[in-house]
């Protein structure tokens, strides 16, 4: 039986790149444009394997159904927006994921966003790694605001975003700030707690 | 109670009643632990769907952030259910997710059967096991599924205790009819047994006298004794009724019997007075008419004389018949002693004194030697005078006149004739030869009172023989009889 | 005077008694005869009491033609009570009778008669029988002594 996500290709495609010391430089060459566009072909849109970025998309949508806002945040009309700030990283992935799905009723929409002020609407925010730089002053924006925050940054949980992607034994797991979650007023089902490797309370966003 | 033993309608009352019992308590317990067996099974496969459910619901988010640790943390809490076996959660494609087994030697390598999705649970017994799979659905979407392999050890548990409760249950309901049979047997068996012994204690002893005693129960063994004491009653009745008849009978042939010899005695004083005071008047009638035509002769004219001649013959004529009469009475009256006769040589004797009586006769007599018979020999003597006498007068017209005695071969028997070449008879009157002062012929012609042949056939049926004659208007005639 | 024989007879018919004596008559038998009409009478003669009392006892008649069916006293009494007196006991005793039936003739032989004669209806019969009599009992019979006491 093929289970069901089995992500450990991924890198290890690097990895097992052709290893011959046989020819010359051609075949170096050859071997450098074979490495490359294996990279470009791993970086595209259409994985036979789920790529990391297929797998976040998945999750994104998955946070909705364990996540409760505060009913004052949005207007009960209207779209479920997931928003991706900053370099849109999931291709198609997303998009196809949140395809004919709604969250309570509502519509699932993604948009992609290039500053933290756009996000009014939104109900879940993608800090994309581009960001990293500006993460502080993107949290300090989204302070209090009922947006679950998640990204792939590093040290995101730590330093006040609400969900953080992690790789874990080949695998996409996720550590959860509850603190920050409670401040934003919104509630996380303890089954998304239980599945998370970490979930911490810290000090204030920025650190 | 001799040669019944197993056979005794005790014991089969006794087996019957166990058996009934028996019967209807396992019939009984049969269906109850069978249905409650399965209501049981339901109701396991139900507690296991739950379970699966609940695991399930727990593993959800472990299956949509594939968290199998998760999973198998849900699962692992099976370990509470001992009945347990092993269960798995997999991926809405098949694919194992995570799975718990409660021995390591278990493994799942089941291919789940397809659930249709409006069914969320289904449960198979198989091989002495209960799996059940759970659809999970997560907000209206199939995230997974549920397996759960349980043993049946709760339903064994259960059949054994339901069998050991069956069974006490029936070994005290068993002990239980013991006493109820006993009653039973007092209720029923004992008057029909108690009847039986009566009954063959009255037929092996003849003894009607006895009577079987009655429970006063009312029911059928009571109403046979009652109808058997009746029936001994009827029948002591009818012996005693046969006896009493036979007494009466008795007493009425003793009646009848001195009634006849009465009779008898009557007949004799009767016959006794007749000899004397009927002939009285007759001889004067006839010595007077004698005196008167003796004395008187010449002053009566011939028709005078002849008239008194008639009165005279008259008068002698009813003297022979009152004579006749008398002796055909005492003939019928007189025993009979029997003892052996020889009667050629009493034939002799009769016919020496016929000789005498009638000298100038010239008869021949034929007369067959060795006869002999069983008879009284003083009425065979009056047979043979009568026979012999008759046979005279009517060969008196004869020249030459023969009389035959003799015997010959009837019917297998032997038959004594007498046999005269007379006057005979016509046969077509052979009928009234016998009858008392019956004749075929005119006094004129052969003198008679008719009543010697009616004498001779009293004597013959009183020796219980036959007699009957034959004869030819002027050839002849022969009498036969049997003694 | 020679004793005359004496012929008893004891009869109670009338008419026998005429017809007896007249065939006696006819049968020239001159004796007397004394008759007797019933078996009291028979025996008064005989033994010389009542009717014939003072009747000299030693004259016993010839012979006693006796019937059988006599009113008072029957015939075969009388002959018991001849036959039990010493003076007539050896006395000729004839039985004259109707009756020929066997129980009478037993009984008067039994009791001593001499003799028994059946009377006929046929009267000329008669005649021959008292002629027979007559001539036996008067003429040959070798009476038995008189006893003169």
């Amino acid at each position: 039986m093929r289970p069901a996500n089995d992500t450990s290709h991924f890198p290890a495609g690097f990895e097992r790149g052709p290893a011959s010391s046989r020819s010359g430089p051609v075949r170096r060459t050859l071997a450098l444009l074979w490495c490359v566009l294996f990279a470009v072909s791993t970086l595209s849109a259409e994985q036979p394997k789920p790529s990391e970025y297929q797998v976040e998309a998945v999750y994104l949508l998955n946070f909705a159904k364990f996540v409760e806002w505060p009913s004052k945040a949005a207007p009960p009309e209207g779209p479920f927006n997931i928003c991706v700030l900053g370099q849109y990283p999931f291709g198609a992935a997303l998009d196809k994921t949140i395809a004919g799905e709604s969250i309570d009723g509502r519509k699932v929409v993604v948009q992609r966003i290039s500053k933290p002020q756009e996000a009014i609407s939104c109900r879940i925010l993608f800090i994309s790694l581009s960001e990293e730089s500006r993460l502080a002053e993107i949290l300090k924006t989204l302070d209090k605001a009922s947006i679950l925050t998640v990204s792939n940054v590093p040290k995101f949980s730590q330093r006040g975003g609400m969900i953080q992607f992690v790789v874990e034994a080949n695998k996409i797991r996720f550590e959860v700030n509850l603190t920050s979650a409670e401040r934003a007023g919104l509630t996380l089902s303890s089954e998304l707690l239980k599945v998370a490797t970490a979930v911490t309370r810290s000090s204030q966003p920025g650190d | 109670m001799p040669n019944v033993g197993h056979n005794s309608i005790t014991t089969k009352l006794t087996r019957m009643n166990m058996l009934v019992s028996a019967a209807a308590l396992l019939i009984a317990c049969a269906a109850f632990v069978a249905y409650d067996l399965i209501t049981f099974r339901e109701s396991m496969a139900h507690n296991l769907a739950i379970q699966a459910q609940i695991a399930g619901s727990n593993s959800v988010s472990a299956l949509l952030f594939n968290d199998p640790r998760s999973a198998e943390n849900t699962l692992s809490a099976l370990q509470a259910a001992p009945n347990i076996i092993s269960a798995a959660i997999y991926t809405p494609d098949g694919a194992t997710f995570a799975a718990y087994s409660r021995y390591a030697s278990v493994q799942i390598t089941r291919i789940l059967p397809f659930i249709p999705a409006q069914q969320g649970d289904a449960y198979w017994f198989k091989d002495g096991q209960l799996e059940v799979i759970h659809a999970i659905v997560f907000r209206g979407k199939r995230t997974g599924t549920v397996y759960i392999l349980s043993d049946l050890r709760e339903l064994t548990r259960r059949l054994k205790r339901y069998a050991g409760i069956a069974a006490i249950v029936l070994l005290a309901s068993l002990l239980a009819a013991l006493p109820v049979g006993s009653i039973f047997q007092r209720a029923v068996a004992q008057p029909i047994v108690h009847l039986a012994e009566t009954a063959r204690i009255v037929s092996r002893d003849k003894n009607y006298a006895l009577r079987a005693t009655p429970t006063g129960n009312r029911d059928e063994p009571d109403i046979l004794i009652g109808a058997f004491n009746e029936m001994l009653e009827q029948i002591q009745e009818r012996d005693g009724a046969l006896r009493n008849a036979h007494d009466e009978l008795e007493q009425r042939v003793q009646e009848r019997t001195a009634q006849l010899a009465a009779t008898n005695k009557e007949l004799e004083a009767f016959s006794y007075s007749v000899s004397h005071d009927l002939r009285a008047p007759l001889r004067s009638i006839d010595g007077f008419s004698l005196a008167l035509l003796e004395d008187y002769a010449d002053r009566l004219a011939d028709e005078g004389k002849d008239h008194l001649q008639r009165i005279r013959a008259a008068t002698q004529r009813m003297g022979m018949l009152i004579d006749d009469l008398l002796n055909l009475s005492r003939m019928t009256r007189a025993e009979i002693r029997k003892e052996v006769v020889n009667l050629s040589a009493l034939a002799q004797s009769v016919v020496a004194g016929l000789r005498e009586a009638q000298p100038e006769r010239q008869i021949e007599f034929r007369i067959e030697d060795h006869l002999q018979a069983k008879a009284d020999p003083r009425l065979v003597q009056v047979i043979l005078e009568n026979l012999f006498g008759n046979a005279c007068k009517f060969t008196s017209k004869r020249a030459s006149a023969c009389v035959e005695f003799g015997k010959l071969r009837h019917n297998g028997r032997f038959a004594y004739f007498v046999r005269d070449n007379g006057a005979g008879f016509d046969s077509a009157y052979a009928t009234r030869l016998f009858g008392a002062f019956q004749r075929l012929h005119a006094a004129s012609e052969f003198p008679g009172t008719g009543i010697g042949l009616a004498t001779v056939q009293r004597i013959v049926h009183r020796h219980g023989g036959e007699i009957w004659a034959e004869g030819t208007v002027e050839k002849g005639a022969t009498f036969y009889f049997t003694l | 005077m020679e004793d005359t024989k004496v012929i008893l007879l004891v009869e109670d018919n009338p008419d026998d008694e005429a017809l007896t004596l007249r065939a006696l008559n006819k049968n020239n038998i001159k004796n007397d005869v004394v008759v007797a009409r019933d078996g009291a009478e028979a025996l008064d003669y005989l033994f010389g009491s009542g009717k014939y009392a003072g009747r000299d006892t030693a004259l016993m008649p010839q012979v006693v033609l006796l019937d059988l069916k006599l009113p008072k006293i029957e015939g075969l009494e009388v002959l018991r009570r001849v036959r039990a007196d010493e003076r007539t006991k050896l006395l000729p005793v004839v039985i004259l009778t109707s009756s020929n039936e066997d129980q009478d003739r037993i009984a008067g032989y039994g009791l001593g008669a001499n003799s028994y004669v059946r009377k006929p209806v046929d009267f000329s019969q008669f005649l021959d029988a008292a002629r027979h009599l007559g001539l036996y009992w008067l003429v040959l019979n070798e009476a038995p002594p008189v006893r003169r006491s």
